[in-house]
């Protein structure tokens, strides 16, 4: 077996000291000298310039949102847990039981990104990895009530309830359509001053199929 | 060259008459002065260009194409902020301390020849002059730690006070060996001496080692990374300058800045020839091409070179604690530097280096 012995600068006397001092430090500077003429080493992302071509990590969690399959449902059964998870109750789910039915399913999804610590329990919790955060981290509005979203755009069953239902038509009739701000949120039912309920373009819709 | 020769011709075109001697020197003031302020925030925009790469980021990039005007732009925050003077602070000698930082700095300025005909005063004791108001500087740092006051700013200008004076010694026993070399103690003399080759080469071994020497310590002397003890900004918040805003700030950021113009402009001076441009001894036709290139670029260049060489220093090195700061310079500068020196009067006294006139 190979022994690697690496001198440390305690080692050895003064002069063998003193290279090794010199030498470290003409290591460091080539180190920094590369970064200095590498531009290509830059981290700085010049936001928001760089908006198109933005790189964000996997794990950021700017926003909690929902996840659809490729028809646009989702799987949320309207269970709860995330509701009983969430350490300072900024989700609530509105479930509703459809006429002749003895299941619940998901009317609205209420979640306050003003009291939100994005602890990532709920998506954590989740049994079918419905939640999730995602990277759309401009959160920014011009009332503290607008912070209030309902994430699920439509109301109804869970997407293993509606694909058994197999004409197109017939599923439409099991849901309807909700927007961001649908259910007992902030915005439901009335508008905020200078902003109407309804002047908010489809792109500020969180959560809405990609 | 043509700023050197029109300084002449209006230098020679002059009477004597009191009025436009008044005249030259309100214009010369103004000139020093403008040239002053504009190279420091040059030297300050480089600096961060420069750490910001070295640091994987990008700087300055907002104010101006690629934050060009960034430093004018902090300029005239520093002047237009309001100057806070701390309630138990010594008023009057607060207010003098950065104004003794800032006389220093351009004291040691006026002694640097710039190009063979541009030097604002060429005194034959050049470097004895420069090695004696440079120490001046201190005092601004003493009196400024002091009056405000405060802990950190006590702490921070008795470590500047130790350091700068220890590395002082070494600082001048590397100055000694070009003196002994060039056998003057004027500046223009010196750069003369230098006609066959810089001294850095031209003394095989001595001249590098005494180049080194002079970097180090004089990096110890302006309080620049790895020896910026004085403000280290982790222990002592700012060390000396703790309690300073607005305009007594900016003396002292500026002061900061162009000395170290003045120690680079100095070293550049002493052992890369400082304007003269790069010979090699009787090789007339090498000789000839070098001298195309104007005198005041070849003293820039250098000069920024070796600005170049602080900076990247200042952003590699970490900070020395305050025992190993003077155990370098007490047990390994200092007995270097008098190695060094004996062997630079012994190369002296038996003309061993090369291109040697005697």
């Amino acid at each position: 077996m190979k022994t690697v012995i690496v001198a440390r600068p305690g080692d050895g006397n003064f002069v063998s000291r003193f290279f090794y001092g010199v030498k470290s430090l003409l290591t460091g500077m080539r180190v920094t000298f590369r970064y200095l003429v590498h531009p290509s080493t830059v981290v700085t992302q010049q936001y928001p310039e760089n908006r198109k071509t933005l790189k964000l990590a996997e794990r950021v969690r700017a926003q909690l949102s929902f996840t659809f399959d490729e028809n646009g449902f989702h799987k949320c059964t309207a269970c709860h847990i995330c509701e009983q998870q969430c350490p300072n109750a900024s989700i609530h789910v509105m479930d509703r039981k459809p006429a002749g039915s003895t299941k619940s399913e998901l009317d609205t999804f209420i979640w306050r990104l003003d009291s939100c610590t994005f602890c990532n329990l709920c998506v954590m919790v989740c049994p079918f990895q419905v939640l999730k955060m995602n990277s759309n981290f401009e959160s920014s509005v011009y009332d503290q009530k607008l912070l209030v979203y309902n994430l699920t755009p439509y109301a109804g069953p869970a997407s293993s309830v509606l694909m058994k239902v197999a004409d197109v038509e017939e599923r439409k009739k099991l849901i309807d359509a909700r927007g961001p701000y649908d259910g007992p949120t902030a915005l439901s039912g009335f508008p905020l001053a200078g902003i109407s309920k309804q002047v908010f373009p489809e792109t500020t819709q969180i959560g809405a199929p990609q | 060259m043509s700023v050197s020769s029109v300084s002449q011709d209006i230098a020679s075109h002059l009477g004597s008459a009191p009025e436009i001697s008044a005249a030259y020197f309100v214009a010369g003031l103004l000139g020093t002065v403008t040239f002053l302020t504009v190279m420091a925030l040059i030297l300050i925009y480089a600096e961060r260009k420069v750490a910001a790469h070295f640091q994987c980021r990008l700087g300055p990039m907002r104010v101006g194409w690629h934050g060009l005007l960034q430093s004018v732009a902090d300029a005239l925050k520093l002047i237009l902020k309001e100057d806070i003077v701390p309630y138990s602070a010594d008023k009057f000698l607060h207010a003098l301390a950065p104004v003794f930082a800032v006389v220093a700095m351009l004291l040691s300025l006026i002694a640097i020849p710039t190009s063979s005909r541009l030097a604002l005063s060429d005194s034959n004791i050049g470097v004895l002059y420069i090695s004696a108001v440079s120490g001046l500087g201190v005092l601004g740092i003493l009196l400024g730690g002091w009056s405000s006051n405060n802990k950190w700013s006590l702490l921070g200008a008795m470590r500047a006070g130790a350091q700068i004076i220890s590395y002082e010694l070494s600082a001048t026993l590397s100055v000694l060996v070009v003196i002994m070399l060039s056998g003057s103690l004027k500046l223009s003399a010196i750069i003369h001496s230098q006609e066959a080759g810089w001294w850095i080469w031209r003394a095989p071994g001595v001249g590098l080692l005494a180049f080194l020497l002079f970097i180090v310590s004089s990096t110890a002397e302006i309080n620049r990374t790895p020896f910026d003890l004085a403000e280290g900004e982790s222990e002592l918040t700012a060390g000396f300058h703790t309690e300073y805003s607005g305009m007594r700030f900016a003396f002292f950021f500026l002061a900061e800045y162009l000395n170290l113009f003045v120690v680079s402009a100095l070293g550049a001076t002493l052992f890369l020839g400082g304007w003269m441009p790069f010979h090699i001894g009787n090789f007339s036709g090498f000789n000839a091409a070098m001298d195309l290139i104007p005198e005041f670029i070849w003293f820039m260049g250098k000069t920024a070179f070796l600005i170049f060489l602080s900076m990247w220093f200042r952003w590699t090195f970490p900070r020395l604690r305050v025992d190993q700061l003077m155990k370098l310079e007490w047990k390994v500068l200092m007995p270097i530097g008098f190695i060094n020196l004996l062997l630079a009067a012994m190369m002296t006294l038996f003309g061993f280096y090369f291109f040697a006139t005697t």
